[in-house]
């Protein structure tokens, strides 16, 4: 007996050697396998294991499909044939530009009332500011004289003065401290102190 | 005599002597200059020079600037505002005396250049335009486009103008060749408007909306200047 027909080739010392040697007795029995059926085994394990020469790889973890190359060839002609409107492009820059910037700096406002007797003040400023006050040359620059009030409707801060017709130099003082100007407003340049605003009060003055 | 009654006495006479040696406010020189420039601007408040807003070295420094440019007939009103400005703003002595100073050179040079015939906010217009760089002859130029006291929103834009980065002849093209308009002080106040809310976009851009605006403005105006961005290409603007 050879050593294919008296053990497995797995068999260990705990085996029950009655039913090894059964088990081996029907191993001895079974004919031999041929090298060309090994080879077709060998064969279709492999090619379920691995992709076939030639098939596709995937990419990240994804397969290639066509609609992709369809996908961006769509996109490509689209970007190619949209008509390009420079001044179009720039105007929704520039807006966008501006929005952004008008967003951190304050916003300033003066309108003329009761047929010009009185000018509205009005300044948009962050919710943090604690107190604002109007200071100018109708007021001998006195922060006292002349204190701001938010509105309840826009946050905005706000004062009415009674101004001759003319010209008016004034600015904002925040919190105390920190002066301001509205920076759509005329400006009077720095001269020495730091700029202010111009406002002229229509009639003759 | 008791010696009370001899102290009371020397007192009253010392205080009576007192009240003679000073000179009233309204017979200083600079009062006196407020007085007629009043009666040429009749609805304009008097400035008063609040001495207690500053230190007593200062205040007399500023007294003796105000008599000076009173003596010259200049107005004193725009001087007291820069003294108060000054003083609102906690500078210190030295440093107002020195601003007072320069704007009151810089009204005399407005003077100069916008006539005798001026008012006393022209003629602070005209000196703030003067501290911006802006040249008399333009001041002159602008003279020649309104009469005396007509010319203080032209000033205003034109100052704001060269702010805002245009250069001073191409802004004194813009606004000359609007204010000879009639009724022409609300189209420089909205150039004014258009050249602030352009220049946040970068000094190129505030030029080319003021030609957009001159040529939009003036029928058969030729822009002041030529165009200045060809890209157009916005541009951050500068710190303030």
């Amino acid at each position: 007996m050879t050593d294919r027909e008296s053990s497995l080739p797995s068999a260990t010392s705990n085996d029950d050697p009655a039913l090894a040697a059964e088990l081996a007795a029907l191993y001895a029995r079974m004919p031999a396998a041929e090298p060309a059926q090994i080879a077709r085994c060998t064969s279709a394990v492999l090619s379920a294991a691995l992709p076939a020469p030639g098939a596709a790889r995937p990419i990240g973890g994804l397969r290639f499909r066509w609609w992709w190359g369809a996908a961006a060839a769509a996109l490509l002609i689209a970007v190619v044939t949209r008509p390009w409107r420079p001044d179009q492009a720039q105007q929704e820059a520039d807006s966008a530009f501006v929005a952004a910037a008008a967003a951190l700096e304050p916003r300033g406002l003066t309108v003329e009332e009761r047929n010009g007797s009185v000018t509205r003040f009005d300044l948009t400023l962050p919710a943090s500011t604690k107190a604002v006050s109007l200071v100018g040359d109708f007021n001998g620059w006195d922060e006292a004289a002349t204190p701001m009030v938010r509105r309840a409707s826009d946050g905005a801060w706000s004062t009415r003065v009674p101004l001759p017709p003319g010209r008016h130099v004034y600015a904002f003082v925040v919190d105390g401290q920190r002066w301001l100007v509205d920076p759509l407003a005329p400006q009077v340049p720095d001269a020495g102190f730091g700029p202010t605003n111009a406002l002229i009060v229509g009639g003759t003055p | 005599m008791h010696a009370p009654a001899l102290i009371a006495c020397l007192l009253l006479i010392q205080l009576l002597v007192a009240e003679g040696s000073v000179e009233p406010p309204e017979r200083r020189p600079h009062a006196q200059a407020e007085a007629r420039q009043e009666s040429r601007e009749p609805r304009r408040q008097q400035v008063q020079f609040d001495a207690s807003r500053f230190d007593s070295l200062t205040a007399t420094a500023l007294r003796s600037i105000l008599d000076r440019a009173a003596a010259q007939g200049l107005p004193t009103a725009p001087l007291i505002n820069r003294a108060l400005e000054g003083a609102a703003r906690r500078a210190s002595g030295p440093k107002i005396l020195a601003v007072v100073r320069v704007h009151a050179a810089a009204l005399a040079e407005a003077r100069e250049a916008l006539g005798d015939r001026s008012t006393s906010q022209e003629l602070d217009a005209g000196a703030t335009a003067i501290g911006a760089g802006i040249d008399p002859g333009v001041l002159a130029a602008i003279r020649e486009t309104r009469g005396p006291g007509q010319a203080i929103t032209p000033l205003v834009v034109m100052t704001d103008l060269v702010r805002r980065g245009v250069p001073s002849l191409t802004a004194r093209d813009a606004v000359t060749s609007i204010a000879i308009m009639p009724t022409s002080d609300e189209a420089l106040l909205g150039l004014q408007l258009t050249v602030a809310k352009n220049a946040q976009r970068g000094p190129g851009m505030a030029l080319d909306a003021l030609n957009r605006y001159v040529r939009l403005t003036v029928p058969g105006a030729r822009p002041p200047s030529t165009p200045a961005t060809l890209d157009r290409k916005p541009v951050r603007p500068p710190p303030s």
